[in-house]
């Protein structure tokens, strides 16, 4: 019953804006997602440093097909190249990064940890390589969309939980120390962006770059499953710009320990049982006083038994809103 | 008079009547004396000086008519059994009585002669009184004992022992009195009696104070010929206030009138309980039953609250927020905070809104939450005096602010605790003595479909202050 729910909340939570746009873009099949606000994700090559933003120098995301979609799709790299515009540089553009997708058994992080790639150690290229592409410094990739397939969802790894077929999108600066900003759009046709009904995208670990302006906020989306009564967050690397706070339908905004330049704060966050089956919003608000620019920073959430939470694109029961509760009650004379 | 005193000068819309009935027992006796009922389980045992069996009186050596114990059941809500005689070793020869019964319905206290020997034979012989105790066993006194505080010199006797059993208050004539007799109490410790102990010049009068009855309550109810009565004996009542015996009050008609009125006893409740009078000539025992209605039942009044404290539920489970949170409450006030206190004027719909500030962004949410609060009084009568009167003093008594949705009251009727009442919706009062008194106000509908009469009840305290 809770595979059911959940995925029929992400079909629903999809299917919403569709109906009220009347065939507008679906926004679960951007990565970054719409509602996040962030402009790209960011890998380093492995020559980099990691108060640059980056912590492994890889970056992993997973993307679920429903299995009632029957055609062909891609999955589209929107500047996958390490120069020209977007990237950034570390003296010279001299960074190579492969993009590798992978489908078939060994996929799915559910029925294998190690798929997420949260360690080191993790052996996070099991499944089937199914496409695989070296990007340097091109103009021809400069700030224009790549497409990996076609791909038959069947070639995806089944997971009966979110009746979904899963594939898996490994990002590694393999050389230099330049910063590649990209972003990933799942579509039905490789030249345009045609996003399939019911999909999403998911990650453990975000490694992202914030936007140069100091009005914006970034949000990711983590879902909160049945069982989970408090997550430890971790954040790296937050260069000490601005607050992060957590916000859902219970809390109206829970700051939480920030990190400095090459840094990393981890803090435990009490979960209420009205914030299960929905997702927190974790909120980057960048510092008003002056511009922290190009930062980049990584975050990763635990339930309290180790078990890392996912990040969901589009957000699973919707970008959750805080409901103020008034209490009124007569006071004793 | 106590009660209409006022009620006739200053009651507003106010009706007066009697507060008690009285009804002459069916078993007194033509010719014969019935005096001193003392309440028991299942009756009353009062003294008489009616022939105990055939046609011979007893009498004294002197030739006076001899008082025994009785002891008389009631055969229903109504009437009485036949009255028994209680007798003891002394009943031949000498008085038994007046009494008292300890709490534990056994031992008796009675008034009887002291000196039972040869001298008490003689004419000439003054015999005073004295108080006994005694075993009552069936309708049998035995192991009768003298009060250690008897004299030969002087009467004791009419004892009165509290339901505590601790103080044993009786009259007497002792020397060091403030004339004719007076009343005293002797209190119990470690199975000792103290000295007796005058209750002072306010209870004690210059003429005869007796039958003393501590009720318990803690009132002392008397009998005194004292200036200023209804004519002949007049019962009273004094309450003791932090250990000081209080001016005397007499009780109303009909329980007094212009004859000797005296020997008062009452049940717990003070509803109903007996007292002798020669108002028929002969002293006979008379039953009274208030007519105030004092209700067992009885809410303290619920003062209408209009203040209270608005919270943002989620927001106080994590102070750490950076969020400020300004309430308006919809009367005009405002307040800053998680947690905020407001009283309201009085009832009404108030449209409370929160706004909230986002510390961070500065952005703020008008209204971000809002409640519409509904105030409304109590539905219950209302009383609506001061908390503090001096003694003496005219005091206002409403009950304007009665909120009873769909009632169609017919009458305010307020009980004042001090056993007078008064009948209206505003009413003015004055209360004689300090004290902290139980207010009732018990309102009644007229008759409704089917004949229904709703009615409620409310109470509050007041406290009289001494007059300044």
């Amino acid at each position: 019953m809770k595979a059911d729910t959940a995925i029929q909340k992400i079909i629903l939570i999809l299917a919403f804006p569709l109906t009220l746009s009347g065939g507008g873009e679906i926004s679960g099949q951007a990565v970054p997602g719409k509602d996040e606000n962030i402009p790209f994700l960011v890998t380093f090559g492995k020559n980099g440093e990691t108060s640059w933003g980056d912590d492994d120098f890889n970056s992993i995301f997973f993307f679920t097909i429903p299995k009632d979609f029957n055609r062909q799709f891609y999955i589209m790299v929107f500047d996958p190249d390490c120069g020209g515009q977007n990237d950034e540089i570390q003296g010279l553009f001299d960074s190579r990064t492969m993009f590798s997708v992978y489908g078939g058994k060994g996929v799915d992080p559910d029925k294998n940890i190690e798929s997420r790639g949260l360690k080191n150690s993790d052996n996070y290229k099991l499944g089937n390589l199914l496409a695989s592409k070296v990007f340097g410094s091109e103009d021809i990739f400069d700030n224009k969309y790549y497409a990996f397939g076609p791909f038959n969802p069947t070639e995806g790894d089944y997971n009966e939980k979110w009746k979904s077929y899963i594939f898996k999108i490994v990002c590694e600066g393999i050389t230099g120390d330049d910063g590649n900003l990209y972003r990933y759009f799942l579509s039905r046709e490789a030249a345009s962006e045609l996003p399939i009904e019911g999909a999403n995208a998911f990650t453990y670990e975000y490694t992202f770059r914030m936007w140069n302006d100091t009005k914006s906020i970034a949000h990711i989306y983590p879902y909160v499953d049945t069982g989970i009564v408090s997550i430890k967050q971790r954040n790296f690397d937050w260069d000490d710009d601005g607050v992060i706070l957590v916000v859902s339908t219970y809390k109206q905004g829970l700051p939480v320990p920030i990190s400095n330049e090459d840094d990393e704060k981890v803090s435990v966050i009490p979960v209420e049982t009205a914030e299960i089956g929905k997702s927190l919003d974790f909120q980057f608000h960048k510092k008003q006083e002056y511009l922290v620019r190009n930062n980049n920073v990584v975050v990763s959430l635990e339930n309290q038994r180790g078990d890392a939470l996912q990040f969901f694109s589009s957000p699973i029961g919707g970008v959750p809103v805080y409901q103020p509760v008034i209490g009124i009650k007569k006071m004793k004379r | 008079m106590i009660l209409f005193v006022f009620i006739t000068e200053n009651i507003l819309m106010a009706q007066e009547k009697y507060p008690y009935e009285v009804t002459r027992l069916s078993f007194n006796l033509p010719g014969f004396s019935e005096i001193s009922p003392v309440i028991i389980k299942d009756g009353i045992m009062f003294c008489s000086d009616r022939r105990l069996s055939g046609v011979t009186d007893r009498t004294s050596f002197d030739n006076r008519r001899l008082y025994s114990v009785y002891i008389a059941e009631k055969k229903d809500t109504s009437d009485w059994r036949r009255p028994r005689a209680v007798k003891s070793e002394r009943s031949s020869q000498f008085n038994t009585g007046p009494l008292c019964i300890a709490p534990d319905q056994n031992t008796v206290y009675f008034t009887s002669e002291i000196e039972t020997g040869v001298p008490s034979r003689s004419r000439k012989f003054r015999n005073h009184s004295g108080i006994f105790t005694a075993r009552l066993d069936g309708l049998q006194l035995n192991s009768i004992q003298p009060f250690e505080y008897n004299s030969r010199e002087y009467d004791m006797g009419q004892p009165s022992i509290s339901a505590d059993g601790r103080f044993l208050f009786f009259a007497s004539d002792m020397p060091g009195g403030h004339g004719g007799s007076d009343i005293y109490f002797c209190e119990s410790s470690n199975g000792e009696w103290s000295e007796p102990v005058n209750l002072g010049p306010k209870v004690n009068s210059a003429g005869a104070d007796n039958y003393p009855c501590i009720h318990s309550s803690g009132k002392l109810y008397f009998t005194s010929n004292r200036p200023g009565g209804l004519g002949g004996l007049d019962v009273y009542y004094s309450d003791n206030i932090n250990g000081v015996w209080e001016t005397p009050v007499r009780l109303p008609e009909p329980i007094n009138s212009s004859s000797d009125d005296f020997a008062f006893v009452a049940l717990p409740d003070l509803q109903k309980g007996y007292f002798a009078s020669n108002r028929r000539r002969n002293d006979d025992i008379y039953e009274f039953t208030t007519t105030i209605i004092r209700k067992a039942s009885c809410n303290p009044l619920e003062i209408n609250n209009y203040c209270y404290e608005f919270i943002e539920e989620n927001a106080v489970k994590y102070d750490s927020m950076p969020f400020k949170f300004e309430w308006k409450f919809g009367d005009g006030n405002k307040a800053t905070g998680r947690i905020v206190q407001h009283c309201y004027n009085g009832p009404g719909k108030y449209l409370v809104q929160l706004d909230v500030t986002n510390l961070v962004t500065k952005e703020v949410k008008l209204n971000e939450k809002s409640e519409l609060l509904l105030i409304e009084d109590v539905e219950q009568p209302y009383i609506s005096c001061p908390e503090t009167a001096d003694a003496g003093s005219v005091i206002r008594f409403s009950a304007d602010s009665t909120n009873l949705p769909g009632w169609d009251i017919s009458q305010y009727y307020w009980s004042f605790g001090d056993e007078t009442i008064s009948i209206g919706k505003n009413v003015e009062k004055s209360f004689a003595r300090p004290g902290t008194y139980n207010v009732q106000l018990i309102v009644s509908t007229k008759p409704e479909q089917g004949g229904m009469v709703r009615e409620a009840c409310i109470s509050k305290n007041i406290t009289i202050r001494r007059k300044p």
